[in-house]
């Protein structure tokens, strides 16, 4: 009897172990500082191969697109690879007076294209000619995708950037004797980005929405989800309006970077086959010179209480798609770990509830996931459900059915296997990301800007550990109801289809 | 150094910048004087095999880093073994095998085990390989081990879990019109490598209809077995006590079968041409130019990656540069040397851009494949090309489980160990020469098919500005219809009799022959989500052969005609032939034209059976078919049919009623459409006119 429980209290001791002895291990190897500019940093040291992921993290992102400029947080992620004052260009003086010859243009044309119906079409016209000239003429500098073309040439993988609702990161990898190449980049980019054949990159922007959004029922759906459950929030956009895109300049980028792209603003992590002091000596020599500028302030609109179920729906000959989202506070909240057990128990592998009553046994749906925080965590957000119909059965049969399985959760406690598995999987979950440059280095500073401590990522999982039973019960009534649901789906197209009658 | 200062303090101006400008800025070297450390040395782990006494070959190695132990199986299978009537069956093979349970447990009993240690267990079927894999934390190796071992050994295929397989297949194939880029990648290797192998066919419903249990339990014993698979496991163990474990466990399976054989080879001959795939609730054309690729094992392939890269491969590539950075034309656009280890893969340039500027796109696109046929590639150009491979190599060998999945795959598909280094070796011998040589000799413009899948109504430029367009055909074929209600010499002889019975009830068979043309006018309601909707439709017949139907509808007239040979469809936006979903629903319409059906005991392709008492099916040659259920007096009272709508096969109910007399022949004047057990639509016959006289000509004249 003795050695039996004996074992079981070891079991349950285990994880915890794991944890403390992860995070002990990875302080060790861990070094954070900041430059006076304010500037963080986060260097981990992985000596197993002779190489180095870099992520640069900026605390800005879509939601703070100015009003009227949706896409301008994403566009910076397109201008990365445009170069810099030195690379990228022929000569930068002469470049420098084109680039600016193309905005005084622009701004003339804007002027007279105010004017509306009342604008002279003569003139309209001749500005647009001397538009496309000074932007051709701006162009007859540029050194094209130099930028990316020596990071390719040095080595470099993995080159990207992504826009998040929160935040904006730029990243790859080098081998580690190329260390010196992304501070010497990086840095004159952050000090000085240069928003050279911005236009052309604005019709990829727009060509981005194409394929995102307009060309694909999910991206449609998901845009009218946010549009309808925000009024106030910028979280109800999700990629940028069509016609903002199409009218952003190249002026407001420059006082969009100003205002974000402060030093206090970005973290950067550097993780592989480095030795810390160097790293630190690098960072003050390249990004050191970069003057401290004000940080941005954060979002002010506050989402007004929802009043009411918000329902739309979105015409299409595509096959049915299910989705609908719970208005949620956001990730620093007390039942922000409770919201992650409870996606865990409705869409886990294969034993989550979603799967199990909706895919498995009743087989009404192909897929169904629920997600915890959507689109971003940063400001109160939705708790996001998804599902695809399998065929033969309609959005209307699984919204029932999700909805019994919610109710579910609200009446009756979710038994202590489930809560334990669901728990074991988040912490195997973590393990299971440490063992990449690239995941680590995008992980680390995540944690730093969004938790305020990259060791969140570790002590998050004992908020994981302590949520209970009564604690899903509470969250689920507390926040499925209906008043606080939006939902979207498919309809099909009301035009008339060819089927004829005799 | 003047001029640098000048520089900054107009920056300072015109962009706004803070007049504090850093001046340290031109302490900032150039990248170009920077000097590295010398390369990294690769180190590469010693991963040697083992054979146990069974034939199956083990690869263990061992990782401290972080207390996992993972592994998997690579199987000599895959779903080009499938036969031609079972497509599906080596995926169904590779789901069910897992999620059907082992001989002891049930699906769901593995699902909870595994899940409540986080560990996982799966199983998949690909094109040329299938796969076991499993995951575990270290404290809980054994336990997930013995399921590994279970479900590769013991597997079931459970019937249950095998219906829900084919269900959720068949949804998939319900949904493989949604998204443009899969229709896209579906076409184009369905095109290039032809349809009639099982590089390029297509699954379709009737092929997961035949699919049995036994089936799967077939394929599976025939591919399963030790000698016919490797086997690697990795992470934190020691690989004594591992060797150990996998010998218990693996080593008594006896499981014995012929090797088998190579995969079937491609033998598809070039498809040039313009192929369009219309979807019209798109904004964008997704397109795919190209033709088969080459193998791995080529010596030329180095050389034609270094070409591809600077065709197509990335941010520095010629693709890239002048379709996406120069002309803004495209968010995504790509192109590369598609080689296999086993087969030839695709050559595929891809991009994507708004439909306005789909041609201009494409012929961009193609320019940049002539520009690289023709001239040599500059030195900058391939130097980049070239150290982008050899500065990056130290990225193949990252991390210890890159080589061991590299190693096995070496393994598996006959290649020497030291490939990647050949390949190496290949890439920094080439020259400019050699790009242009395999250029020249490998990309052929003359087979080259175009796949484009948008909206060619908002095409500024025609797609047969690139040449002749083929439409490709997006229907789903409909799922093997319930098979025809058997029939004998009784039942025909019955079905026979129903039908001249419905012959004198509606007036006589001869009155029904007198027929030679009608045109029937016809007020419809259609039911939509909306609402109510009018339509006035207009059904002109003649029994040589032509049909046309023309509707007016609130955004415009649609006339569509159909004589068995040819036909158009025309439209507010232009006259064309009609798509295939659209002839193929206008085929139905026709055979299913009153007099037609009426006197279906005298037209030689079809056959009337009786299927009830007072039910008959009519079926034609090309395998369509209708039910007529007669009321007591012998009338027509309901047609049953399967319909092709964009969602896939509906079953249509049509109820005609309100029978009355038009030049002595009983006549419907009210049907009511159902499709898929709901109201579709509801018609009143206005008129009917028989034999005025209609000629061929006037039918068939285009608007």
């Amino acid at each position: 009897m003795f050695s039996a429980k004996l074992k079981i209290v070891l079991l349950a001791a285990a994880p915890f172990l794991l944890q403390a002895q992860n995070l002990q291990e990875f302080e060790k190897r861990v070094t954070e500082f900041t430059l006076p500019n304010g500037m963080r940093w986060i260097v981990l040291e992985r000596h197993e191969a002779p190489t180095v992921a870099f992520n640069s993290f900026v605390n800005a992102g879509a939601v703070d697109d100015p009003a009227g400029q949706s896409s301008m947080a994403h566009m910076f992620e397109h201008m990365i690879g445009k170069g810099t004052t030195t690379v990228g260009t022929t000569n930068w003086s002469a470049e420098q007076k084109a680039l600016q010859r193309v905005e005084d243009v622009y701004d003339k044309f804007e002027q007279e294209k105010r004017k509306g119906a009342k604008a002279d079409k003569t003139a309209l016209k001749q500005l647009e000619a001397e538009l496309k000239d000074a932007i051709e003429s701006a162009n007859s500098y540029v050194v094209p995708n130099e930028f990316t073309r020596v990071i390719d040439e040095q080595g470099g993988v993995g080159f990207n950037a992504g826009t998040a609702q929160d935040y904006t990161t730029y990243f790859y990898s080098l081998p580690s004797n190329k260390t010196e190449l992304w501070f010497l980049l990086t840095s004159e980019w952050f000090r000085r980005p240069v928003f050279r054949e911005f236009y052309k990159e604005r019709d990829v922007v727009r060509e981005e929405r194409r394929m995102r959004v307009e060309s694909s029922t999910q991206g449609k759906l998901m845009e009218l989800l946010m549009a309808t459950a925000f009024m106030a929030h910028p979280y109800r956009n999700m990629i940028g309006w069509a016609s903002e895109i199409e009218a952003l300049r190249a002026k407001q980028a420059d006082a969009f970077y100003q205002k974000y792209y402060a030093p206090g603003n970005i973290t950067m992590a550097v993780v592989g086959n480095v030795k810390p002091a160097e790293i630190k000596r690098m960072a003050e020599k390249y990004f050191g010179t970069i003057p401290a500028r004000a940080l941005p302030p954060s979002v002010s609109a506050v989402e007004p209480e929802q009043e009411g179920e918000k329902r739309a729906v979105l015409e299409t000959n595509s096959q049915p798609f299910l989705l609908m989202g719970y208005k949620r506070p956001d990730q620093n909240h007390a039942d922000d770990p409770v919201f992650d057990v409870v996606a865990g128990i409705l869409s886990s592998g294969r034993t989550g509830l979603l799967y199990k009553e909706l895919v498995r046994d009743k087989r009404i749906a192909l897929a169904v996931q629920a997600g915890a925080t959507f689109p971003s965590g940063k400001y109160d957000n939705l708790f996001v459900l998804f599902d695809v119909p399998q065929a033969g059965h309609t959005v209307e049969e699984n919204e029932k059915a999700i909805y019994a399985i919610l109710e579910r959760l609200k009446n009756e406690k979710v038994d202590e296997a489930t809560l334990q598995r669901v728990k074991t999987k988040v912490r195997a979950g973590l393990i299971r990301q440490l063992d990449s440059n690239t995941g680590l280095a995008s992980q680390l500073p995540f944690y730093s800007v969004m938790y305020g401590d990259w060791r969140v990522m570790f002590t998050g999982l004992k908020d994981i550990e302590k949520v209970t039973a009564d604690d899903v019960q509470r969250v689920a009534k507390k926040y499925f109801a209906d008043d606080n649901r939006t939902v979207v789906h498919t309809v099909k197209e009301s035009a008339p289809k060819q089927e004829a009658s005799r | 150094m003047k001029k640098v200062l000048l520089a900054l303090s107009l920056s300072a101006l015109t962009w706004a910048q803070p007049a504090a400008a850093p001046a340290k800025v031109m302490t900032i070297p150039s990248y170009k004087s920077l000097k590295f450390g010398p390369a990294p040395e690769i180190k590469i782990p010693d991963i040697p095999m083992f054979t146990l006494a069974n034939g199956m070959k083990v690869y263990l190695l061992e990782n401290h880093e972080l207390p996992l132990v993972s592994g998997f199986a690579l199987v000599r299978t895959g779903n080009l073994f499938d036969p031609k009537d079972k497509i599906g069956l080596a995926e169904l093979t590779g789901t069910v095998m897992r999620s059907g349970g082992t001989k002891s447990k049930t699906g769901e009993q593995l699902d909870e085990q595994l899940e409540n240690v986080a560990a996982s267990v799966e199983t998949s079927i690909g094109e040329s390989n299938g796969r076991i894999g499993f995951s575990a934390l270290k404290e809980n190796v054994d336990d997930v081990l013995a399921i590994f071992q279970d479900v590769m050994q013991n597997a079931e295929f459970r019937q249950d879990k095998l219906d829900l397989a084919k269900q959720q297949l068949r949804s998939s194939i319900s949904r493989r019109n949604d998204d443009p880029g899969d229709i896209l990648n579906r076409n184009f290797a369905e095109i290039v490598y032809g349809r009639d192998n099982p590089y390029g066919w297509r699954m379709e419903y009737e092929h997961i209809d035949n699919i049995k249990r036994d089936d799967l339990i077939a394929f599976y014993k025939r591919y399963f077995f030790p000698a016919n698979m490797i086997l690697a496991v990795q992470g934190d163990f020691a690989t004594a006590d591992m060797r150990a474990k996998i010998e218990k466990l693996f080593g008594s399976w006896s499981a014995k079968q012929e090797p088998v054989p190579a995969f079937p080879p491609v033998t598809a001959k070039p498809s040039p041409g313009v192929y369009l795939a219309t979807k019209n609730d798109v904004t964008q054309t997704n397109f795919s130019f190209g033709h088969l690729g080459g193998e791995l094992k080529d010596p030329n392939y180095p050389a034609l990656s270094v070409m591809a890269d600077i065709l197509g491969g990335g941010f520095s590539s010629r693709l890239f540069k002048n379709v996406r950075t120069k002309l803004g034309l495209a968010y995504s656009v790509s192109g590369g040397w598609g080689a296999t280890y086993d087969h030839p893969g695709l050559f595929q340039v891809s991009g994507s851009t708004k439909s306005q500027s789909t041609v201009d796109t494409i012929q961009a696109a193609q320019s940049e494949v002539n520009r690289i046929r023709t001239t040599e590639v500059t030195d900058q150009e391939l130097d980049t090309a070239k150290q982008s491979v050899l500065n990056s190599f130290v990225f193949f060998f990252d991390s210890p489980s890159k080589t061991l999945s590299r190693l096995m795959t070496y393994e598996y598909y006959g290649y020497p160990k030291d490939f990647i280094f050949q390949y190496q070796k290949g890439v920094q011998a080439t020259t400019k020469a050699d790009v242009l040589r395999v250029a020249k000799q490998y990309l052929k413009p003359e087979d080259i098919a175009i796949v484009a899948v948008g909206k060619p109504a908002d095409f500024v430029k025609p797609l047969t500005t690139l040449g002749p367009v083929k439409e490709i055909d997006l229907s789903i074929s409909e799922p093997k219809k319930a098979p025809a209600a058997s029939s004998d010499s009784a039942s025909l002889a019955r079905g026979r009799s129903l039908i001249q019975k419905a012959q004198q009830a509606v007036g006589g068979a001869d009155k029904l022959a007198a027929v030679k043309d009608f045109t029937q006018s016809v007020e419809a309601a259609l039911t939509t989500p909306q609402g109510s909707l009018k339509a006035q439709q207009t059904n002109q017949w003649m029994r040589s052969g032509a049909f046309r139907q023309t509707q007016q509808l609130p955004f415009g007239k649609i006339q569509a005609y159909y004589d068995g040979k040819t036909n158009w469809l025309a439209s507010p936006q232009g006259v064309m032939e009609m798509p295939p979903p659209v002839l193929r629903q206008m085929q139905g319409e026709k055979m299913r034209v009153f007099f037609e059906l009426m006197l279906a005991d005298r037209n030689p392709e079809w056959t009337v059976n009786a299927v009830a008492e007072n039910a008959v099916e009519i079926s034609s040659k090309q395998g369509d078919r209708v039910r007529i259920d007669f009321d007591s007096s012998g009338l027509p009272a309901k047609y049953s049919y399967q319909s092709m709508g964009m969602q896939g096969p509906t079953a249509v109910v049509s109820t005609p009623s309100d029978y009355r007399e038009v030049s002595g022949i009983r006549l419907p004047h009210k049907v009511v459409i159902e499709q898929g057990g709901q109201k579709f639509a509801e018609a009143t016959v206005s008129e009917w006119k028989l034999n005025s006289g209609l000629t061929a000509e006037e039918l068939s004249k285009k608007p």
